[in-house]
């Protein structure tokens, strides 16, 4: 398997040329042939938006939802069949703003699936308005005098949802994004990335160049230690950390729940009802 | 006016929340239920956890009882307050008569002040009797149901069964219960005269509630997952499943909200495995979007809708039908939506399981409407046909050549191919998308895409017609007039027309199951009738508007949207003033 056995050969990508998303894409397939995982045995989850384009592109099996619901699509393919590698894939504007909620309750539970946020700043499928990660001051069509709202961090928020993993990458930086995304599939557990994906349409300001100096690599930091992780979440301006900045192992849903720990739901017999069973109602 | 009938009683328990109403009726309908007799129940409570008033009315007999009926032969009053309400000839209570002339009315002796009126008062040493065997004041209620089952004639050995099983591992209390009870029984029978009821008692029964029987019809066809949010009155579906989920197999998760429980479900049927949600009207509108998106992707899913009284918040713990409108214009576009609404019990089960196989089979949203009275109301069976075959479906063979998950077809349905399944990779889309599933909103939408598949969906709704079983119809073959009923109000319907069927009145029903799409046939079994009334549990007759609009008639209408449901005799005055009305309804 190479990465071009992830991609489905007769939808090409339709993103606008240079796109961070088309990154992602890379880093996707070739994290997946790296792990030698069969397509079959692959969802990849998406809402609405721009990068919710990418299960199309993919030769694996896909799911274009709704936006900001990926996330509990994804979690009931994956109680459903564990035996699947389940990757939710979405926006800034559809994870941050309407799944916020979905995000938070699905890392707190554990559930063994890998979101990987491709976080641009602004709404691009919906021509560019601000989103909830818009720094204060981004001008868009919904901003005209800069955003005035303090950003979105996702970062601490997976964080304090009790995310096990949970990274950040850069678009500008494909292996390091493979590396990561491979991490992050291998991972048992909820694995969130947030990848800084640079929209060259809708957001002027916060380009690959205006990114690239200002990113470095996590290296040497303790991944098990939360307050650390917690302190770098907050790093942001002139230093911005990508890289992994925690992860632990615990329990997944589906180890503690007393269905689920039996296996994939999918090849679990189906009860068959008997009169005996009536006999509770006598 | 009410006729009491040797082989029937009807016992009403009343009291506050919080005085084990609800416990003592369920005895008794179990009791009922295994001495071999059919009993149904009415849960009359308020959305407070302690104080208010509340009443439970058991009606059994040794045939089959359609509803809650509106007599009442005992009553057993836990406090003065019940007294009062359920005697005074001057309060009717959410349509339930008074005790009449021949009832008894049991309650503690401390009460005083009740000799006058035209019933037979039994006031007895509930709490002296009680108090002998523990200091749990709960323990009057099991003397009082204890003089219940003397004046109504039952075998005590069954009661005190029941009373056992009900305490289960704690022996000692189910003995003390058990003691307390007979002394009950003993001293009704030493101070007072039972009703002389004569019933034939037959085999035992089960007992069970609506929302207990969707979830075990759910499971019968072949329920893996269930995944809802707490909500009046369709958690007792929940309940059921979670505390039967290892035992059956059944995965139960509440998660954050109605719109994560809807998205996990799809995303479960889109892996393979039979998921559910279920929720009340307002859980409902949260899950809204997420209907359209089973029917575009083509995606199986079952939804249990248990309506409650609205708008809004509405009475949590009332009965009505009014989110007819709402379910059938449920999400954006159009789309095929099938909707199921069981008149009782038994169609509660058969037609859950039967929506498992109908959701597979044409991949779209199926729903179940049922209403608080049918979901939370326990009832007697004499057994489920357990014969069902899963059938999964049109499925795709593994690694099929050029494989196209939205395959045209005649019947509209297409194999679908589950994640893990080799060689047959695609995407779903709430796009709209070609037979590949490929989107075609994004570069160059086709036309010719979207009209073709428009129409392939749309064709399975044709299809399932052409499959759909008669309509129900209740002494339909030599009526004059026709009443149109769908849901919980089928057995107070049913009963309504035996009472105007005594009279002389030719007089029947049809029962609305399917109520989307609807069956052709309504159409023909409507056509030359003196007059079509519709009965409907809401305020503006949701079916009856959406039946005109299809076959072209005007049905007068019988509404009720208190809270409460319909009882039987009550209805059948108000259909008989308004078939004498003679007024030219139908519009042929």
């Amino acid at each position: 398997m190479n990465m071009n056995d992830y991609k489905n050969k007769r939808v090409p990508p339709d993103w606008c040329p240079g796109c961070g998303n088309f990154a992602q894409l890379s880093a996707i397939t070739m994290a997946l042939a790296e792990l030698k995982i069969d397509p079959k045995d692959v969802v990849v989850a998406s809402g609405i938006g721009c990068s919710s384009n990418m299960p199309e592109f993919l030769n694996t099996y896909g799911f274009l939802g709704l936006h900001g619901r990926l996330v509990p699509f994804a979690a009931g393919v994956k109680w459903a069949n564990s035996k699947l590698t389940v990757i939710a894939y979405g926006g800034d504007g559809d994870g941050f703003f309407e799944g916020t909620q979905h995000f938070y309750h699905t890392a707190k539970r554990n559930v063994d699936i890998t979101y990987m946020v491709s976080d641009n700043q602004v709404f691009g499928l919906t021509t560019g308005q601000a989103s909830p990660t818009a720094p204060i001051g981004l001008r868009t069509k919904t901003t005209p005098d800069g955003n005035i709202e303090t950003p979105f961090n996702p970062i601490a928020f997976a964080l304090n949802a009790g995310a096990t993993f949970v990274a950040r990458a850069f678009s500008g930086d494909v292996k390091h994004l493979k590396d990561i995304t491979v991490r992050a599939i291998k991972h048992k557990g909820f694995s969130f990335i947030d990848v800084i994906s640079p929209c060259v349409t809708w957001n002027k300001e916060n380009s690959y160049e205006y990114f690239r100096p200002r990113v470095y690599h996590l290296e040497n930091n303790d991944v098990t230690n939360f307050d650390q992780a917690y302190k770098l979440a907050f790093e942001w301006g002139d230093h911005i950390p990508i890289g992994v900045f925690y992860e632990v192992e615990r329990p997944t849903y589906e180890d503690l729940d007393e269905v689920l720990k039996d296996g994939p739901l999918v090849e679990q017999k189906v009860h068959t009802l008997t009169e005996e069973d009536l006999e509770e109602f006598a | 006016m009410t006729i009491m009938r040797q082989n029937e009683v009807i016992i009403r328990v009343a009291g506050a929340a919080g005085d084990g109403v609800q416990s003592a009726g369920e005895i008794l309908v179990r009791t009922f239920a295994r001495s071999g007799l059919y009993a149904t129940s009415y849960n009359y409570y308020q959305d407070i956890i302690r104080g208010g008033e509340s009443w439970y009315q058991v009606r059994a007999s040794d045939v089959k009882v359609k509803n809650q009926g509106d007599g009442l032969d005992i009553l057993v009053a836990l406090n003065q307050d019940g007294v009062e309400r359920h005697t005074n000839p001057d309060i009717n209570e959410g349509g339930a008569s008074p005790l009449g002339k021949d009832g008894i009315a049991i309650f503690d002796n401390s009460i005083k002040g009740y000799t006058k009126r035209d019933t037979n008062y039994c006031p007895m040493p509930l709490a002296d009797i009680a108090a002998k065997y523990s200091k749990n004041t709960l323990l009057k209620n099991t003397v009082g149901l204890g003089a219940a089952i003397a004046a109504s004639g039952i075998d005590f050995n069954i009661f005190a069964d029941v009373i056992r099983d009900q305490f289960g591992k704690k022996g000692d209390i189910a003995e003390l219960n058990v003691k307390a009870a007979k002394e009950g029984y003993d001293y009704f029978l030493a101070n007072y005269k039972p009703l002389g009821k004569k019933f034939k008692f037959g085999k035992k029964k089960y007992m069970i509630s609506g929302g207990m029987a969707v979830a075990l019809g759910a499971v019968a066809g072949g329920l893996k997952m269930y995944v809802a949010y707490p909500m009046t009155p369709a958690s007792s579906a929940l309940h059921f499943l979670a505390q039967h989920a290892k035992k059956y197999g059944v995965f139960v998760k509440i998660p954050e909200d109605e719109i994560s429980a809807i998205n996990t479900v799809i995303g479960a049927n889109y892996a393979g495995v039979r998921a559910m949600t279920g929720s009340s009207g307002g859980g409902f509108a949260l899950m809204t979007e997420a209907v359209g998106l089973s029917g575009m992707t083509e995606v199986p899913l079952v939804i249990y809708e248990a309506q409650r009284p609205g708008p809004s918040t509405g009475l949590p713990t009332k009965t009505e039908q009014g989110d007819l409108n709402q379910v059938l214009g449920a999400s954006q576009g159009d789309f095929p939506r099938i909707v199921f609404a069981p008149g009782d019990i038994e169609e509660a089960f058969y037609l859950t399981r039967e929506a498992m196989n109908i959701a597979e089979k044409y991949q779209t949203p199926v729903f179940i409407m049922s209403d608080l009275y049918l979901a939370e109301h326990y009832d007697t069976i004499d057994s489920f046909d357990l014969n069902f075959t899963i059938d999964h479906g049109l499925r795709a063979k593994d690694n099929e050549q050029d494989y196209k998950r939205y395959l045209i077809t005649e019947t509209g349905i297409s194999p679908r191919a589950i994640p893990g399944q080799p060689g047959n990779m695609h995407n779903e889309d709430s796009d709209e998308h070609n037979e590949y599933g490929d989107v075609v909103s994004d570069a160059v939408t086709n036309p010719q895409d979207r009209i073709r598949m428009m129409q392939k969906r749309m064709r399975k709704m044709d299809t399932y017609i052409e499959e759909m079983k008669p309509t129900p119809t209740y002494h339909i073959e030599d009526a004059e007039y026709v009443i149109i009923q769908w849901g919980s109000t089928k057995g107070a319907v049913e009963e309504a027309v035996d009472i105007l069927r005594s009279k002389g009145i030719k007089i029947g029903a049809i029962e609305v199951k399917n109520v989307f799409p609807l069956n052709p046939d309504i159409g023909t079994l409507l056509k030359n009738k003196k007059k079509i009334i519709a009965v409907e549990n809401n305020y503006s007759g949701q079916l009856s508007k959406y039946i005109s609009a299809q076959f072209l008639v005007k049905p007068d209408l019988i509404t009720k949207y208190d809270g409460e449901a319909f009882y039987p005799n009550a209805l059948a005055d108000e259909i008989e003033v308004r078939i004498g009305k003679k007024k030219e309804v139908i519009r042929e």
